[in-house]
């Protein structure tokens, strides 16, 4: 059954139809077009798909679209300020915490979400934090860094 | 922490830069395949084999076609009759008569949407005679054992694989007379170790997106190889290389497990019989299961003799590789694993035996430094019961074994400069060996080693009339940055910034043929083509230059963006005024260096391994704590010695050292592929196959050992992104062995194993 609702993503209001049934990261992706949010298991293990809701982490990949209407949205492309990077993502590039970068949008989100939480974290509370996205490639090194480095800045 | 011993070459300061693709990452705007959407685009699904093993009587696509929404089913039928692998040629894309594993397609289909064909993939009725799955890899070699393949013999293949029946690939390394030797050893030690198979588990499930104009094919695809990509697709769709294209957008990593042609044949076949563009991506289950790379489990049965001092005199060992249903790219598992069991030890007398086993279970191929994890797993443990026995320390036993400049290897290959002694000393000293520790706490250490491997790799580097270049090349980037950290290698030999040139990279079309992403030799191959291509732009430039400032060749030199007269830099030309008015593009390869001369006389399955080029050597030393209760493990630092010769990006190099230390402890403690009863696997997802996940990662700190190894890579470096994941599990284990007074001999050590083992009295294995 088609469903037309709106979704605010981003600061951009776009109305969409849509399943009922459809995930958020799938609408998203596939029907908005913004495809920074990654899927890598669908099944909330992998935490790549993850966006904000009103500022509060979720993985879009286990969330239904209409639980998103009348929420705030973000994505990792909501993340900058037009060009111009948020300290966290120029910390995981200068701190080595992206190789391949997919899982580096879920972690952003992660990370984002924490940081408004707590400003001022220990490396453990960092790591416990993250520990809902899994990243093949870095051994978490130079994340847990980054999320360190742009809480002291 | 990391620290460096250095040689005394000189080169240019290593530049830890950011890499060029990490804005578009993340800012989220980068393109992965699966986030590319073609017009009118279809949407691919398989059937798989209902049974691991069963021949095919009966395939009917007619309810799937007839289900609205499919536009193309595909089957062995529609497609040219062709056999395809590597070292031996066994495989059909889509099943003929046989499926071999469970992940063994039968039939594609493609529909307007993802839901539709997945359906109608399960619509096509099959019907099997079912035959007996052979699982277990080691009584498959048995002479009465079924066959995988019952015509094997007819199969086109490399002729040194050594192929009989079941058994694939057969290599054996044979030095002095290990029998003799044993008999007159002061002290013998035996183990046998089993290993489960293990998973690449990129984060990226792979995607294949296919589109037709007229007779060629562009494939977009989420592979480390694209130019085996290609040549896979001509093959088996009968067309020239020329008429494939094989684009990679951003890939999510591969660890190898995106080694090798595959999906890429199914998908270019969909789209030809739709006559539609068509994409595949894989559910994470699919990236489980059916791929056809995972890392082998093996049998491996270790006896070494020593003197009462420690001196090793003799080595046998047996050891039995799982192939799985398929050879792939992995028909050198054999003599890789048995130059492993070897290690770079000194020993004079030698017999390895290798075999690499067809079974029904998922083929086995490259994961990220194929066979040596599990092999010095086993190794590094059996040298511990060695020390042991001998009642040695187990560094002082390594530091009188390992091998030293001078030394010969299980080849007789004579080693020139390493590092493989100050790998050791470091990671020991880091890790602070031999302090007092809680008593459910200890240090294990392992050593190892890996070669580089020498192929040919070809490069473009071209100017712009605005003085900026585009680097040309078929290197393929998988994550590492090894092929991002191009332009400041160019940039430095022209005299200009990093940022002045781009990349055009992962384009079979744009570029000379590349090995892609695999076997850690992007900067050892791609950068020394790229570094000759330079060359050739560069004395292009100077040539210019020269007529301009009528001066000679010789006396310029290239500095701050301009061609200047040495001693003179007042009289110079800008680049970017040559470049205004003419054309400058270089092209190189790169000589190839020599493999180091081995005497391998006695040695059968001869691939090409039995001489490990620039070696790459390591030692981990690792603390952890065990908790005897409930067999839980925990990892809580691990000090890492690595000589891969000269570091020419630290920040790189060191994300290479802590995700393969990461994936290490996966491997040593909870990552395994657990099999049904007919090698079906029974945890194809990532809640029941446990990943490391950021609060289990421990304290990593690395000491690099840069010693300058003749035969090496592009200023001084050798290859780095497959061995830190080799030593780790090795000494993770002689941690736990400390620990719990026994040691722990099939991987993973799960809790369960390392409790039955620690509530043993008789060391019976579970």
């Amino acid at each position: 059954m088609k469903t037309e609702t709106t979704l605010n993503v981003n600061g951009l209001a776009y109305e969409v139809t849509i399943d009922a049934h459809a995930t958020l990261s799938k609408t998203v992706r596939e029907t908005i077009g913004l495809t920074g949010t990654k899927e890598g298991c669908d099944d909330s293990e992998c935490g790549a798909c993850m966006m904000l809701i009103d500022g509060k982490p979720v993985n879009s990949c286990s969330y239904f679209t209409l639980q998103a209407a009348g929420h705030a949205i973000t994505t990792v492309e909501g993340l900058s300020d037009g060009d111009e990077l948020s300290p966290l993502q120029t910390s995981f590039l200068t701190c080595g915490g992206v190789q391949c970068g997919f899982c580096t949008p879920g972690m952003l989100i992660s990370a984002t979400a924490f940081l408004a939480e707590n400003p001022d974290p220990t490396e453990d509370q960092v790591r416990i934090a993250l520990s809902g996205n899994l990243c093949r490639c870095t051994g978490y090194d130079g994340i847990v860094k980054a999320v360190l480095d742009a809480a002291k800045a | 922490m990391t620290q460096a011993t250095k040689d005394t070459t000189t080169y240019p300061t290593p530049v830890s830069a950011i890499r060029s693709d990490g804005k578009e990452k993340v800012m989220g705007t980068g393109r992965y395949t699966a986030d590319l959407t073609l017009t009118g685009q279809l949407y691919a699904a398989f059937r798989y084999a209902d049974h691991p093993h069963a021949r095919l009587l009966r395939v009917d696509t007619t309810k799937a076609k007839a289900l609205p929404g499919v536009v193309a089913v595909v089957t062995h039928a529609d497609v040219p009759e062709v056999l395809y692998g590597g070292m031996v040629q066994d495989r059909y894309l889509f099943a003929k008569d046989t499926v071999r594993f469970e992940g063994d397609i039968i039939a594609g289909v493609a529909a307007t949407t993802e839901a539709i064909a997945r359906s109608a993939a399960a619509l096509i009725e099959v019907e099997y005679e079912v035959l007996p799955a052979i699982t277990d890899f080691e009584a498959a070699m048995n002479a009465d054992s079924p066959l995988v393949h019952p015509g094997w013999a007819e199969y086109s293949r490399n002729d040194d694989v050594g192929s009989t029946g079941n058994t694939m690939g057969y290599s054996t390394i044979v030095k002095g007379d290990a029998d003799a030797a044993m008999a007159g050893a002061d002290v013998v030690v035996k183990g046998r170790y089993v290993t489960d198979p293990v998973q690449g588990v990129p984060i990226e499930p792979r995607a294949v997106l296919a589109q037709w104009s007229g007779d060629k094919v562009t494939v977009w695809t989420s592979t480390q190889v694209p130019y085996a990509a290609r040549s896979g697709v001509a093959l088996t769709m009968g067309i020239p290389e020329s008429n494939v294209r094989v684009i990679v957008p951003l890939l999510g990593g591969g660890f190898g497990a995106k080694c090798d042609f595959h999906f890429e044949g199914h998908v270019a076949a969909l789209a030809r019989a739709s006559r539609r563009p068509v994409k595949l991506v894989f559910s994470r289950k699919e990236e489980f299961f059916a791929v056809g790379h995972r890392r082998e489990g093996m049998v491996l049965e270790f006896e070494t003799g020593a003197k009462k001092d420690g001196t090793l005199v003799s080595r046998r060992a047996r050891l039995v590789l799982d192939k799985g249903a398929y050879c792939g790219e992995g028909g050198f598992f054999a003599q890789m694993a048995a130059m492993h069991a070897c290690g770079p030890y000194k020993i004079e007398n030698i017999h390895v035996a290798s075999f690499l086993n067809y079974s029904n279970n998922q083929p086995s191929s490259s994961i990220r430094a194929p066979t040596a994890p599990q092999v010095c797993w086993a190794l590094e443990q059996h040298m511990d019961a060695l020390a042991s026995a001998l009642g040695m320390d187990p560094v002082d036993l390594r530091r009188k074994t390992l091998v030293d400049e001078g030394d010969e290897g299980p080849t007789r290959q004579v080693f020139d400069r390493v590092g493989l002694k100050e790998t050791l000393e470091r990671a020991v000293e880091l890790i602070g060996y031999g302090k007092e520790l809680p008593d459910d706490e200890a240090i294990g250490v392992a050593s190892g080693w890996w070669p580089c491997f020498a192929v040919p790799s070809g490069a473009y580097v071209k100017m712009n009339p605005d003085g900026t270049g585009t680097i040309v090349t078929g290197a393929q980037e998988n994550g590492s940055g090894a092929v991002m950290a191009m332009p400041q290698f160019v940039a430095e030999e022209l005299g200009m910034r990093a940022e002045d040139f781009s990349i055009l990279y992962q384009d079979t079309d744009a570029a000379p043929w590349d090995m892609g992403s695999s076997g850690s030799q992007t900067t050892f191959n791609s950068v020394r083509a790229v570094l000759d291509a330079t060359a050739d732009v560069r004395n292009q430039l100077i040539a210019a230059a020269a007529d301009l400032l009528e001066a000679a060749p010789e006396d310029l030199e290239l500095v701050s963006g301009n061609v200047q007269v040495k001693g003179t830099p007042t009289k110079n030309v800008a680049i970017a005024t040559l470049t205004a008015g003419g054309t400058f593009h270089g092209r190189g390869s790169g000589p190839l260096p020599d493999s180091p001369p081995v005497q391998a006389e006695g040695c059968v399955g001869r691939l090409g391994n039995e001489s490990f080029l620039a070696p790459q050597f390591f030692t981990h030393a690792v603390r952890v704590k065990v908790d005897r209760d409930t067999g839980v493990v925990r990892v809580l630092q691990v000090a890492a010695g690595h000589d891969s010769g000269r570091i020419l990006n630290p920040t790189g190099a060191a994300g290479q050292i802590y995700g393969g230390i990461v994936m290490g402890i996966g491997q040593a403690i909870s990552e395994g592929t657990m099999l049904d009863d007919v090698g079906r696997q029974r945890n194809p997802g990532l809640l029941d196959y446990k990943l490391v996940t950021c609060s289990d990662a421990p304290q990593m700190d690395i000491a690099w050992v840069e010693i300058d190894t003749p035969n090496a890579g592009p200023r001084g470096s050798k290859g780095i992104g497959e061995p830190p994941c080799v030593p780790t599990a090795g000494a993770v284990a002689n941690a736990i062995a400390k620990v719990i007074g026994q040691p722990v001999t099939h991987l993973p050590m799960t809790p369960e194993r390392v409790w039955a083992q620690a509530n043993t009295s008789n060391g019976a294995q579970s």
